[in-house]
C-alpha cells in the first residue's frame, strides 16, 4: 500500500447495524474512496463514512461527493421500463406508460430490426457514456458491433477527454492521463495548471496543490478567470479564452531562449525540436502578449519558473481541450515538459485532469468510434483479427469505423441514422449548439434510453431502460491518474432497474445474438472476458485481476499480465510509444478560436463548471443539498463591461450568439477578465448555455469548441433586480 | 494511530469555498441532516475568496454561560456541545451570546443547535465529518506536535514580516456583552 505524508491510520465511526461498504464516488475523474453505509436490516444505503485509507485522496470529498449516496434510493428513480406509444410528445415528459421489460426488449427488437431491413445495418446508432464501469464500457463497445452491428457507435468523451487523447497520442505515442500517480503532486516543485478550474472541478486535488506552495513551490494557473485555485497562484496567466496555443508556444520560445531546454534529452529521446524551435521563434513575449491579453512580465515569469524547478507538473483540462484546437493545446503545453526534460521520471511530467469519473478507462475499450478494446484501432486488422475471436465473429463481420458523437447528430438529421440507443448521456444538455442536435433527436425513428433518472435527453425516447447507480453494480473504473479501481456493490438493484451489461445480455438474445453474449451472467464474467480482449493493446489490462486491484489499492495500466504490478510512472526508461522510442515535439501554428468576437458579438462567451454540480446536472441538480447551493445558471460579467450595458449584479438579461438566446441572472465578479462572460453548463431546457456554443470540432479529436465562441448582451427591459 | 489528543486546526487562506465542510456536516449522525457549520462569501462582488465560519470551541464558552438552563455542556474532550434536549427552554440566549454566531434556533423543536465537534467521532479520536472530507486542508485534525510544528513556520528570525504572531489565534481586544443589557435597567414609568 503507498503511503505519502499525508496518510493517518484513522477508525470509522460503525452504528448498530451498519456495514460499510468500501467503493468509490460516482462522479469525476478523481474517484475519491468512499464508505457507503448501509443498513443492514432493510439492506439499504443510508449514508457515507470517510475512506481514509485510500492512497489518493485520504477520507476527502467535494459536496458532490458526500452527497452521491443520495442518487441510490432517490425518489426520481425509474423503477420500470416506459413505453411511450404518442411520437408526437418527443422532446416532452409526457405520455410514458410503465411498461414489462419483455414488451420493451420485444417492441425494441421489432423496431431495430424493421429499420435496419429497410435501410440497412447503419441506420441504428449507439451514443454512449463514460461515467460508468469499464465493463459496461466494453460491452456498450462489443453490443453496437456484434448485437446491433452498426458501424455508427461514439461517446460523450468527445466533449470531455477526446483532445487529451489525441494531443498524448501524437506527442507520447499512448494516451494515458497522467505519466505519474497523484502521490507525486505535492512533492513537485512548480505546478502548471492550464484550464483547470481545479478548486471546483477537482477539489480533491487541492490539498496537493496548496502544499506545493506550503514547500516552496511555485502555482502557475492559466485561465480567463480568478478561479479558487487561480487566486493563490505565484503567477495567474490571465488569457483571452481560445488563446492557449500562443500563450505555449510564447513560454515556448522562452524556455529555449534562456537556456532551460534539455539538449541531451532532446537529442537521446525526441523529435520535432529543430522546427518547432524555428516556429516559436515568432511568438516574442510581446507577440504572445498581444494575442492573449497576458501581460509580457507574467509571461516571462511563469517562464522563468517552470525553466528552472528542478521537478514540474503540467497539467491542463477542458479549458483548452475544448476548443477547436485542442489537440494543439494539449500537445503544446507538452511541448513543455519534452524540451526541458521534465517527464519520465518521478515528480516531473504531464497529466489531464480527467473530467468523468472513467473517463480514461472508458475511451480506452471500444467506444470510441474507431476504437477495440485496449485502445487498438479497428483500422488495424490484427486487431480485428485479435477482438472478432475474443467476440467469436469473423473479421470480416466487423463493422467499419463510424463518426463522431457531433457528427452522429449530423447524420440523424439527414436521416442517415434513424434509429438510436444513448446510455449513460445526456447530450440534450452537454452537446454545443442545442438547438440542431435537440432538433436531429426529435427526428429519430425509434430511440431508445437507458438511465436511472428521467434526463431532459431521455424525453427524447420511445423507450426508457431503467439502469443502476454505481451503487447497485460492481466492476471497475480507471481514475485519473490511470490506476484502474473497484467499484463494489452496496444495495440490490431498486425496483426493476437493471446494470446495462445485463439489459445488453438480454437485448442481444433477442437480436439473435445471444450465442456471443448468453455466457455472461455476472459483472466478473464481464470483467474476465474485458481482460482478453484488451490483451496486447497499448491499454493492457489483462493483469488487472479484480483481486490485483484489491490487494495493491489499484493497479496503473499498462498491467500485461499476473506478474506485472503495474506502472504507475510511465516513461521511466525514457522509451515512449512511437516505433523509434522518441517523444514528439510538436511544432504547432497558432490559428484563433473558429468565432472571434465581432462589432455584432463583442464578448467571448466561456463556459464550464462550478463545483456543486457534474456534467449536465441530471444527477446533482436533484440532490437537495448541491441544488440549494446552486439552483440555477448565472453569467458572470465584469462590473466593468457591466457598467458599459447598464446591467447589475442579479439583474436577468438576454445573452445570445449566432446560434441561439438564453435568458440568464447577471453575477458581478473582478475574478473574470472584461472581455469575457462565462455560464454554467450543468442546466437543462432554455437555461443551457449550449444552446449559444459552437460546433467547430477539432480536426483530430471532433472536440467542439466549448471554451469560446462570440457572444452578445442586451439588457431586459422586464430584467428587474430581484 | 497518534495517541496525542487532536485538535481542529484551520487555515483560512486555502479555502476553495466548496462548501464539502457543509455537506458533511450533514452526515453526522447527531446533526439531524442539518449543517452547523458556515462559508461565507468574503468579497463576493470582487473575487472568490471564502473562508468557513466555524464553533471556536471556547475555553469559556459565552454560549454556555449565557444559558440560564445549563443546557450547554462541555464535554471532557474541550468540545462545546449542542443544547441538551430535555434542558433547552428555547431562550435563544446563547444564539445571541456567541460573537461567532454559531448557535442557530429551530423554532420547530424550539431548540438551540450547534457544532459538537462531531463528538460521537471525535470523543474517539476520529476525526470529526467536516476535516475528514475538507479537500483543500482548510480544516485539519492535528495533534499538538502537528500544531506546533505549523507554528514553528511561523517563528522567523529574518527580519520579515511576519503576519501571525504570536500564533494562529489571540486573545481580542474587543469586549464582547452576554445578552440581558436591560437587566440592570429599571424602566422610566
Amino acid at each position: 500500500m503507498q503511503r505519502d505524508k499525508f496518510f493517518r491510520e484513522e477508525k470509522n465511526v460503525k452504528h448498530p447495524n451498519e456495514e460499510l461498504v468500501k467503493t468509490h464516488c460516482s462522479y469525476c475523474g478523481m474517484q475519491c474512496g468512499m464508505n457507503l453505509r448501509v443498513n443492514k436490516l432493510t439492506n439499504k444505503i443510508i449514508g457515507v463514512e470517510p475512506r481514509y485509507d485510500w492512497p489518493v485522496t485520504h477520507g476527502k470529498m467535494c459536496p458532490k461527493g458526500v452527497t452521491a449516496y443520495q442518487q441510490t434510493n432517490h425518489d426520481d428513480r425509474l423503477l420500470k421500463p416506459l413505453i411511450r406509444d404518442d411520437a408526437s410528445l418527443k422532446g416532452t415528459k409526457e405520455g410514458f406508460r410503465e411498461a414489462s421489460w419483455e414488451e420493451a426488449y420485444d417492441l425494441i427488437a421489432e423496431k431495430f430490426g424493421e429499420l435496419q431491413e429497410k435501410y440497412g445495418k447503419d441506420s441504428l446508432s449507439v451514443f454512449s457514456g463514460v461515467s460508468m464501469t469499464n465493463e459496461k464500457c466494453y460491452l456498450t463497445g462489443k453490443f453496437a458491433r456484434v448485437a446491433m452491428g452498426t458501424r455508427y457507435i461514439d461517446y460523450n468523451g468527445r466533449f470531455c477527454m477526446s483532445s487529451a487523447a489525441g494531443g498524448f497520442l501524437r506527442s507520447f505515442g499512448v494516451d494515458r492521463g497522467s505519466t505519474l500517480p497523484w502521490t507525486d503532486v505535492h512533492e513537485t516543485d512548480c505546478l502548471f495548471i492550464a484550464g483547470s478550474n481545479t478548486a471546483e472541478c477537482h477539489p480533491t486535488s487541492m490539498f496537493r496543490v496548496w502544499a506545493v506552495q506550503d514547500r516552496g513551490g511555485y502555482l502557475i494557473v492559466a485561465d480567463p478567470r480568478e478561479t479558487p485555485v487561480a487566486r493563490r497562484a505565484d503567477v495567474h496567466l490571465d488569457l483571452r479564452p481560445g488563446t492557449d496555443l500562443a500563450l505555449a508556444n510564447g513560454i515556448l520560445n522562452l524556455l529555449i531562449q534562456n537556456g532551460y531546454a534539455d539538449e541531451s534529452f532532446i537529442n537521446q529521446h525526441t523529435n520535432g525540436f529543430e522546427e518547432t524551435k524555428e516556429l516559436v521563434k515568432d511568438f516574442t513575449p510581446e507577440y504572445t502578449s498581444m494575442i492573449t491579453g497576458v501581460a509580457i512580465e507574467k509571461i516571462e515569469k511563469a517562464a522563468e519558473i517552470y525553466g528552472k524547478a528542478p521537478n514540474a507538473i503540467v497539467m491542463f483540462a477542458r479549458g483548452i481541450e475544448q476548443q477547436h484546437k485542442g489537440v494543439d493545446n494539449v500537445s503544446a503545453y507538452t511541448n513543455m515538459a519534452l524540451i526541458t526534460g521534465k517527464i519520465g521520471r518521478p515528480k516531473a511530467g504531464v497529466a489531464t485532469f480527467t473530467g468523468q469519473g472513467n473517463g480514461q478507462g472508458g475511451r480506452e475499450h471500444g467506444q470510441k468510434s474507431d476504437l477495440l478494446p485496449g485502445y487498438q484501432k479497428i483500422t488495424n486488422p490484427e486487431a480485428v483479427e485479435r477482438v472478432s475471436k475474443v467476440w467469436g465473429i469473423e473479421p470480416e463481420e466487423m463493422p467499419k469505423p463510424g463518426v463522431s458523437a457531433y457528427e452522429m447528430f449530423e447524420l440523424m438529421d439527414n436521416k442517415t441514422i434513424r434509429g438510436l440507443y444513448l446510455l449513460c448521456s445526456n447530450p440534450a444538455v452537454s452537446a454545443p449548439n442545442l438547438n440542431f442536435v435537440r432538433g436531429a433527436m426529435k427526428k429519430l425513428d425509434f430511440m431508445v434510453c437507458g438511465d436511472f433518472f428521467l434526463s431532459e435527453s431521455a424525453e427524447y425516447a420511445d423507450v426508457i431502460l431503467p439502469s443502476v447507480s454505481w451503487s447497485e453494480d460492481e466492476g471497475t473504473t480507471t481514475n485519473l491518474e490511470g490506476r484502474i479501481i473497484k467499484i463494489n456493490k452496496a444495495q440490490e438493484p431498486i425496483g426493476e432497474s437493471k446494470p446495462d451489461w445485463q439489459m445488453q445480455v438480454e437485448l442481444a438474445e433477442r437480436l439473435g445474438k445471444g450465442k456471443h453474449f448468453s455466457h455472461l451472467k455476472t459483472a466478473k464474467d464481464v470483467a474476465e472476458e474485458f481482460r482478453l480482449a484488451s490483451k496486447g493493446g497499448v491499454a493492457d489490462y489483462y493483469g488487472a485481476t479484480w483481486d490485483k486491484i484489491d490487494e495493491q489499492d489499484g493497479v496503473f495500466w499498462p498491467c500485461k499480465d499476473k506478474e506485472d504490478k503495474g506502472t504507475p510512472h510511465m516513461f521511466l526508461d525514457k522509451k515512449f510509444y512511437h516505433p523509434d522510442g522518441r517523444a514528439k515535439i510538436c511544432a504547432l501554428p497558432y490559428r484563433p478560436a473558429a468565432e472571434e468576437p465581432c462589432e455584432k458579438y463583442p464578448l467571448r462567451l466561456t463556459t464550464g463548471r462550478v463545483v456543486y454540480h457534474y456534467l449536465s446536472g441530471n444527477q446533482t441538480r436533484r440532490i437537495q443539498f448541491l441544488n440549494d447551493m446552486c439552483p440555477e445558471p448565472y453569467v458572470e460579467v465584469h462590473p466593468i463591461t457591466a457598467e458599459k450595458y447598464g446591467i447589475k449584479h442579479d439583474e436577468k438579461i438576454l445573452l445570445f450568439t449566432r446560434r441561439g438566446k438564453c435568458n440568464y441572472k447577471v453575477k458581478i465578479t473582478e475574478a473574470i477578465r472584461e472581455d469575457t462572460v462565462f455560464v454554467p453548463y450543468h442546466f437543462g431546457g432554455d437555461d443551457s448555455i449550449n444552446l449559444l456554443t459552437i460546433a467547430a470540432l477539432d480536426p483530430m479529436s471532433k472536440m467542439p469548441e466549448f471554451k469560446a465562441c462570440a457572444a452578445q448582451i442586451e439588457k431586459l427591459k422586464s430584467g428587474k433586480v430581484l | 494511530m497518534t495517541t496525542t489528543k487532536r485538535k481542529l486546526y484551520m487555515e483560512l487562506e486555502n479555502c476553495i469555498g466548496c462548501r464539502a465542510c457543509l455537506a458533511a456536516c450533514t452526515q453526522c449522525g447527531g446533526h439531524e441532516e442539518r449543517n452547523r457549520n458556515y462559508v461565507y462569501d468574503v468579497n463576493p462582488l470582487v473575487n472568490r475568496q471564502t473562508m468557513p465560519l466555524m464553533c471556536l470551541h471556547c475555553v469559556d464558552p459565552a454560549c454556555a454561560r449565557s444559558c440560564p438552563a445549563q443546557a450547554i455542556q462541555i464535554h471532557e474532550t474541550g468540545a462545546v456541545l449542542s443544547a441538551l434536549v430535555e434542558k433547552c427552554i428555547g431562550c435563544q440566549n446563547c444564539t445571541i451570546a456567541c460573537p461567532y454566531g454559531i448557535p442557530k434556533f429551530d423554532e420547530e423543536e424550539n431548540l438551540m443547535y450547534k457544532c459538537d465537534l462531531c463528538i460521537d467521532r471525535t470523543k474517539d479520536d476520529i476525526p470529526p465529518m467536516c476535516a475528514s472530507v475538507c479537500p483543500s486542508h482548510t480544516l485539519q485534525w492535528l495533534s499538538e506536535d502537528e500544531i506546533n510544528q505549523k507554528k514553528q513556520k511561523h517563528e522567523l528570525d529574518n527580519d520579515k514580516w511576519v503576519t501571525s504572531l504570536p500564533h494562529l489565534e489571540g486573545d481580542t481586544h474587543v469586549t464582547v456583552n452576554l445578552p440581558g443589557i436591560l437587566q440592570g435597567t429599571t424602566k422610566l414609568f
